[in-house]
């Protein structure tokens, strides 16, 4: 060995505590992702509708990476442990490889983000809730995908529109074109209702009597979960390709530090 | 009472007021007070128009007091003149309904019926042939109306009293979710620091691996 004994051996159980780490956040990851692909709050159809759903992306190519970074971290330590510059090679391309994913997931899902703004969900609302003409089998599915999910939003969270009630009142729908403003000023959704389901008192849901009405907005139950995936993909994914870097670092050095 | 006017109803109770198509009006509480007689029934005629109708004619009676009958139809949703949206009975003054009751819910419909009055409420009224009382269809957007309360005796048909046109008062347009702009504005902070930093690390990393690998091989 070119160093002393104590230096290489200092350094081979560094860098299996630092393999032994990843192996961890691989599976860290992988958990994640798959509770944020799991959608629990039910909102990827408007995701969906906007044709902008790449936060799923990032948290599909999360899990794969996760699994990965397990994987290559057994590999590693098994390499380091038997200092064999064959399986270390092997290791460093591969976990390049892996990096290199999980740099692309990490970005997109910090890039994507942005583009989820209030406006983003009032045009997708007012163009497609209720949409009663369709064009193709896509639209149909688009439509269904938001009807369905804004009248469990509206229900579930008692709220109305994404700003409030009046939005549904400031713009054209193609809710409005079926249903007069006579009737349903806003969606029936939108009152507050009994125990069977029904409004409790329409005429008063329908003049905006406060009490029969949702009158907050329902953007916050909207962005909350997309921000909280975006963000836990993005950043637990840059805090594991922070720590990988050093460890990749300290292995290329070890490695070429190997005599055959 | 020839100096009052038919008021819009409380913001505060009804806060979707006017909306597209619809106004809500607070009865007429009080002001035909001095004109009642007692022994005599009375019935409260609502008239409406379109503001540009004031130029054509704004009169709801004919020359022997009898106040008119036009429909909807007939003056073309108030653009030749004014039409008969409603009738109903004189709202008691001495007793008007408290609008504190409107948050118990089993109050709450009878508080609404006796306090306003939802001008273009019906949507079916104008299609429907068999319909023979009087339709209150659903006003035009964007446009401004101005509406009276008139008095009238039952039995001898004849106004009373009227009250002054309302001030006018205009129902919402709406905008095309088209002109929406969707458009995110600047990049957030999270994503430049990612960015950057990762396409730097990413770049030491590929030095790092070409340095150790040429320094193998020689």
């Amino acid at each position: 060995m070119a160093k002393s004994g104590d230096g290489i051996h200092i350094l081979q159980g560094l860098l299996v505590f630092g393999n032994v780490v990843i192996g961890m956040c691989g599976i860290a990851l992988t958990a994640e992702c798959i509770f944020f692909v799991s959608d629990p709050h039910g909102l990827y159809p408007l995701l969906e509708a906007t044709e902008n759903d790449d936060i799923y992306a990032a948290a599909w190519i999360g899990i794969f990476v996760g699994f990965a970074l397990f994987a290559l971290s057994i590999l590693g330590i098994f390499g380091v442990i038997k200092s064999n510059k064959t399986l270390l090679l092997v290791y460093v391309i591969l976990m390049l490889i892996t990096y290199a994913f999980e740099m692309a997931s990490c970005i997109t899902a910090a890039t994507h983000r942005d583009f989820l703004t209030p406006n983003l969900f009032l045009k997708q609302m007012l163009e497609r809730y209720q949409k009663s003409e369709t064009v193709n089998n896509n639209d149909k599915w688009m439509t269904e995908g938001v009807t369905k999910t804004w009248d469990k939003l509206m229900l579930q969270n008692k709220c109305c529109g994404v700003h409030g009630p009046s939005d549904w009142q400031m713009y054209m729908s193609a809710f409005r074109t079926t249903h007069s403003d006579a009737d349903f000023p806003w969606p029936h959704n939108c009152c507050v209702m009994d125990a069977r389901g029904s409004p409790v008192n329409l005429d008063g849901c329908k003049l905006g009597v406060p009490g029969y009405y949702n009158s907050n907005g329902c953007y916050d139950t909207i962005s909350g979960p997309m921000n909280t995936q975006a963000w836990g993909v993005a950043w637990f994914g840059f805090a594991i390709l922070c720590w990988t870097f050093c460890v990749l670092l300290g292995t290329m050095f070890y490695w070429s530090k190997i005599e055959y | 009472d020839q100096s009052l006017k038919p008021q819009i109803a409380a913001p505060q109770l009804a806060t979707n007021n006017p909306t597209l198509t619809t106004v809500a009006l607070e009865k007429p509480f009080c002001m035909f007070d001095s004109s009642l007689r007692p022994n005599k029934s009375y019935v409260i005629y609502l008239y409406a128009m379109k503001e540009s109708a004031s130029a054509i004619s704004s009169l709801v009676t004919d020359n022997s007091s009898k106040p008119l009958d036009s429909t909807f139809q007939q003056t073309s949703g108030g653009q030749l003149g004014p039409y008969k949206a409603a009738l109903f009975n004189v709202p008691s003054c001495a007793s008007p309904p408290r609008l504190s009751d409107v948050e118990d819910a089993n109050k709450v419909s009878d508080v609404l019926k006796q306090y306003l009055f939802r001008v273009g409420d019906d949507g079916t009224c104008l299609y429907d042939p068999n319909f023979l009382a009087v339709c209150n269809p659903p006003l035009a957007p964007d446009t401004t109306y101005r509406f009276k309360y008139v008095l009238l005796d039952s039995t001898e048909g004849i106004m009373k009293d009227q009250t002054l046109w309302s001030d006018p008062i205009k129902t919402r347009r709406v905008k095309l979710p088209l002109k929406i702009d969707t458009w995110p504005g600047r990049r957030s902070g999270d994503m430049i620091v990612i960015t950057s930093i990762l396409s730097v690390l990413v770049f030491l990393l590929l030095a790092g691996f070409l340095a150790s690998v040429s320094s193998a091989v020689m």
